[in-house]
This record gives C-alpha cells, structure tokens and sequence, in this order.
C-alpha cells in the first residue's frame, strides 16, 4: 500500500538513465524541487488571498466571495485572469524602468528565501545554508529596495510617502526580529535552518517553550515587516490610497500584491521552523521511518509543517481584522521602546538560563545536559529548568519594559509632557499653563 | 490649555497591557464570530452569516410588506372578482388608478338586463406609494397589494400595468438556487 508513496524513486531511476548520477543531485532535482516550490507556494500565496477574503467575511458575518466556482474556489484564478489581462499603466513623469522593474525585485525578495527553508526532511530540502537564518534576513532587507524604488519611481506623492513610511517601519523592526531570533539559536547552535529543525527533533520539544517571549517578539516583528494590520502604515488606505503601489496597475500590481503574501508565507514559515519545530511532530518518526516508511515520513512531515504555516497565517488574518491600524509614532514607539529591550532582555535571560542549566548539570549528581553537540539537548530536569526561566523571563519582561515606558501614553509629546509635570503643583496655587510662544 | 492628568497605571493595569488582555479579548470576539459564520450558528441572533444571496435565493419580506397589485380572480370561475366600482380608484390619494368598466346585455330571469363589468383596469406603479388604501376599499377583495416586490422596468411605460398584467403577474428571470 505504501509503495504509492515512493514516486520520487521511481523518477529518479529514470533520470539516472538519462544523466550522471551528479547532474542528478545538484542539479536535475534541486531544479524539479525549485519547481515544485514556486508552483506550490505561488498557488499557496493566491489561496492565502481567498482565505483572507473568506476569513475577514466570516468574522463580520458576511459569505465572502462565493460565485465563482463552488463557494468562490475558482475567484482566485479569475483575479490572476483579470490582472494579468489590464492595462499596465505608467505614469506620466514616471522613471520608467525603475517603475517596471520594481515588483520583480519585490517577488523575488519574497520568492528566494524559500531556497532555503525546510519544508520536510530528505526531499523536503532544497539546499540546506549553513548560514540559512543570515541568508533569509539578508534577503527579506533587499524587500524594502523594492518598495523604496517602487515608491519613488512612480512619481506620486502618495507612493513616495508609503515608501517612506514602510523603509522606516522595516528598517526598525528588523533589528527586532533580527535580535529575537538569537535565543532559538542558542539552543539550536546553528544558522542552518534544517539544523534548528533537527536540534528541536533530537530535543522532542518545540523551542516555543523555551522562547514564549521570542516567539512573540518575533511574530509581531514579522506582521509589522510584512507592512500587514495591525502595521499596515505603508499602505494605509484612508491616508495613503494605497501606499508604495498607488500607481501600479494589472501585472505588476498583482506581482507586488503575491509578494506580500509571499513575505507573510516567509515570516510563517521561519516562525514556524524556529519556534514551532518546523516539519518535526512528536510520535511521527516512531510511527513511519522507524517502521521503513520513509516516503510516508516525509509526506506526513510536509503536511504537518503546513499544518502549522497554516495556523500562523490564520493568525495574521486573525489578528488583521480584529486590531485597528497604529498610529505612526505609536508604530515607532512599539519597535524602538518595546520590541528591541524585549528582545534584549530575552537574549540576556535566554544566556542566563542556559549557563545556569550548565552550571547545575554535574551538581549533587543533577544532570541537565544530555549532550552539547551538535545543539543544545537538555534532559527532563534541564528542560523543566528552561520552560521555568522561560515564564520567569515573561514577568521579568514586563517588568523591565515598564519601568522603560512608564511614561508611555504621553505620545512622546514635549509639549504635552511639560503641561502633565504642570499637574503636581502645591495647592492653593491656580495651574496655569505657560503662555503658548507658537505665535513668535 | 487644559492640564492633562496621566493617572500612573496601577500594577494589575500594567500587567494587564503587558500580557495584553484587551488583545486577546478582541480575538476572542472575532474567532467567536468566525466559528460562528462556518457552523452558521449564534453569533447575536441565530445567524451566523447576514448576507443575502438574493438572485438565487429570495429574501423573506415583512408580512406586512406591500409590493406589486394583482386583480384576484375567483378560484373556480377563474372570472374577475372586480364588480368596477371605482372605489379603488377614489381611495387612492396618488389618484393612479383607473377603472374602465363597461355595460354588457344579460339575461337575469328571462329579463334582459344590463350589467356593468370590468373592461380595463391601468394600475401606474411608478406613482404609487404602497399605502395599500385601495386594497381596504376594495369591497370583494379583488385589488391586492401582493409580497412581490421586484418592480423594476427598463421604462416608464412598463411601470404602467393593464389588467393583463394585474391579474397574471409580471414575468420575472428566476435564478435557481
């Protein structure tokens, strides 16, 4: 019965009667896999509009698009149909080549970092980087060129100000997913994005125990990188029209428009392959490779990796349509004030848990370490100690963030700030604000 | 200028925006929603989803909703219930009824008589309000204001109905659910 899931064998043996065993495995097959990818996730990321529309229906109890094709299935090929058959207009004045070649930056900003993350084990695998989570941030920065370019090129006040406004969002919320991420890594003891799947699966637990706070850090980051609401500044529409892609139109608008949900794949599945042990679910290698089911074992890992990318990607529709867009200097508070000491602190109590865990392993004969190489594999009694560390370090969090913030809610307005010291003044005495110098 | 008094937050408030619960309230609201829509259960009264499907699927109107006329005609003779005595006609305030009636010969125990009847009857739906006045007047409950409510025609000619149509109803494209 399982024989039905060994084709990859089959097409193997059928490639190697047409090449050399090494044209096979690096580069026959890494072409089929990058095919398959970009197949899948691009259909993936059209769905994922139609899952968005059907989602944001059903929370305002409405029915969401449900004419073509049974309950609407088919509404996504009909958009790509329409968008790819528009006009693709170019602005008058517009820098015309930058302005067409903007989206295609932006897709495969989104596109390429797929290369390297592990969808599931063996075949799964397009290449494993030993430098994977270096690589990913890299590639997601060179997103913001995209939207710089696009902004500018279009010669549109509001493209330019969405521009602006999504640089800087990206610029300062990724020093805190950048940050966030170094506590997973710690455990895992490598950048490879297969080798923090393989370190959770030799640990059996998700690294989300050990970094709640990471997690957190990591996906409201990634929502506020992906320009998604509640962050949505860029392209905020009761302000902006519509952000860095005002002026795009057909194509190359629905290109920008598979980017973002591309990005937001992206951010999913590094969430997913960092906190959420990627492709590893408890009790599946025992059940299929353990018994020789290897195909089997990689199917099913596949589906649960989905499984989980799915669930994140709910939660950014989930959380889209439930908060209102940030102001902007609320949106700046959050990256700069709270987001990067969240993640500080969480590296510096991450660092404290661990050299703890290792100076206790060996002590009255506790043993919390079971080996240290290649990743950090804690026994029982060391991962008791690290979830511990890891609800301590939320309350420790909180406590530090607000003695930085206590003074958040005064919009870090100097002129409201002086008139809020105004309010402790001895009795007796009338307030009186200071006479308003605007006028000079 | 007024002053404005920031109050300090107090310990549980700040641990409350911490873990934020308003946050996680407004989650729960929208999941309840969204499980809510797919089993189309709850989520404020009975329904899941609000949304009409109308072409395929009519929407339920009030009992008391007033849509187009109909002439009912006796369900055995299949005659005109109309006797033509323009009270219609004089109850509407809109004045958009017309009754023409006509005298045919008949024969009422050996006697020839002469009998008023209904010849046409113009009934302007463009100028009425769906007061349903004439349908009070009418004294054999002929003239009724049906549930039927799609009225709209590519003219203003076709707002105009003749007794044919009063009394078979207007053709309209039905759309399978």
């Amino acid at each position: 019965m399982f024989a039905y899931f060994a084709p990859p064998n089959f097409i193997d043996n059928l490639l190697l009667k047409l090449f050399s065993p090494e044209t096979v495995n690096y580069v026959v097959w890494p072409f089929i896999q990058i095919g398959a990818v970009v197949t899948a996730i691009a259909v993936y990321a059209l769905y994922a509009t139609y899952a968005e529309r059907k989602i944001s229906a059903f929370m305002q109890a409405r029915l969401g698009p449900m004419r073509v094709g049974p309950w609407g299935l088919l509404q996504p090929l009909a958009d790509a149909i329409k968008l790819l058959t528009k006009e693709d207009l170019v602005p008058d004045k517009a820098d015309i080549y930058t302005f067409k070649f903007a989206p295609f930056i932006s897709v495969a900003a989104a596109f390429i970092v797929f290369a390297v993350i592990p969808f599931a084990p063996d075949w799964g695998i397009i290449t494993d980087v030993n430098i994977g989570l270096l690589f990913v941030l890299s590639i997601s920065s060179v997103g913001v060129l995209a939207l710089i370019l696009a902004g500018w090129s279009s010669n549109s006040k509001y493209a330019l100000m969405g521009a602006l406004r999504s640089s800087a969002q990206m610029v300062s919320y990724e020093v805190s997913m950048g940050l966030s991420l170094i506590g997973a890594l710690m455990f895992a003891r490598t950048l490879s994005l297969s080798g923090v799947v393989s370190a959770q699966q030799s640990d059996a637990v998700w690294f989300v125990f050990y970094q709640p706070i990471g997690l957190l850090t990591f996906l409201i980051s990634g929502i506020a990188e992906n320009n998604r609401a509640p962050f949505d500044l860029p392209e905020a529409e009761s302000e902006l029209v519509a952000g860095f892609h005002t002026e795009y139109s057909g194509m190359r608008w629905s290109l920008f428009f598979m980017a973002e949900y591309a990005a937001m794949v992206v951010v999913s599945a590094i969430a997913t392959t960092l906190y959420l042990g990627g492709w590893y679910f408890p009790g599946v290698f025992r059940l299929t490779e353990a018994q020789g089911y290897h195909t089997l074992y990689v199917i099913i890992s596949l589906v649960v990796f989905l499984a989980k990318l799915t669930f994140l990607l709910y939660l950014y529709f989930w959380l889209r349509w439930t908060l209102p867009r940030f102001r902007y200097d609320q949106l700046m508070d959050i990256g700069w004030k709270w987001l990067i000491p969240t993640a500080l602190v969480n590296i510096v109590m991450t660092a404290i848990a661990i050299f703890t865990v290792q100076a206790v392993d060996g002590w009255r004969g506790l043993k919390t370490i079971d080996r240290l190489l290649p990743s950090l594999n804690l026994t029982g009694t060391g991962k008791a100690i690290m979830i511990a560390f890891g609800i301590v370090g939320i309350l420790i969090t909180a406590g530090v963030l607000s003695t930085i913030n206590w003074r958040a809610r005064d919009f870090n307005l100097k002129k409201q700030r002086r008139n809020i010291r105004l309010v402790n003044l001895p009795k007796g005495k009338p307030a009186v604000a200071p006479a308003t110098t605007e006028k000079a | 200028m007024p002053l404005v008094n920031v109050p300090k937050p107090a310990f549980m408030e700040k641990l409350k925006r911490f873990f934020m619960v308003d946050l996680l309230k407004g989650l729960r609201v929208t999941l309840k929603y969204n499980v809510g829509a797919i089993t189309d259960k709850d989520a404020v009264a009975g329904h899941g989803i609000y949304t009409e499907q109308y072409p395929k699927v009519r929407p339920e109107v009030a009992p008391r909703f007033h849509g187009a006329p109909r002439l009912n005609m006796d369900p055995e003779t299949h005659e005109t219930l109309c006797i033509a005595c323009n009270l219609c006609a004089l109850a509407c305030p809109e004045d958009c009824i017309d009754v023409l009636a006509m005298d045919i010969e008949i024969t009422v125990a050996g006697k020839a008589r002469r009998k008023k009847v209904l010849d046409e009857f113009i009934f302007d739906t463009s100028r009425c309000m769906f007061c349903a006045l004439c349908q009070e007047a009418c004294p054999t409950a002929c003239l009724e204001l049906t549930q039927e409510f799609e009225l709209a025609t590519y003219s203003r000619a076709g707002f105009v109905w003749n007794r044919e149509m009063l009394e078979q109803g207007r053709e309209t494209v039905k759309y399978e659910a």
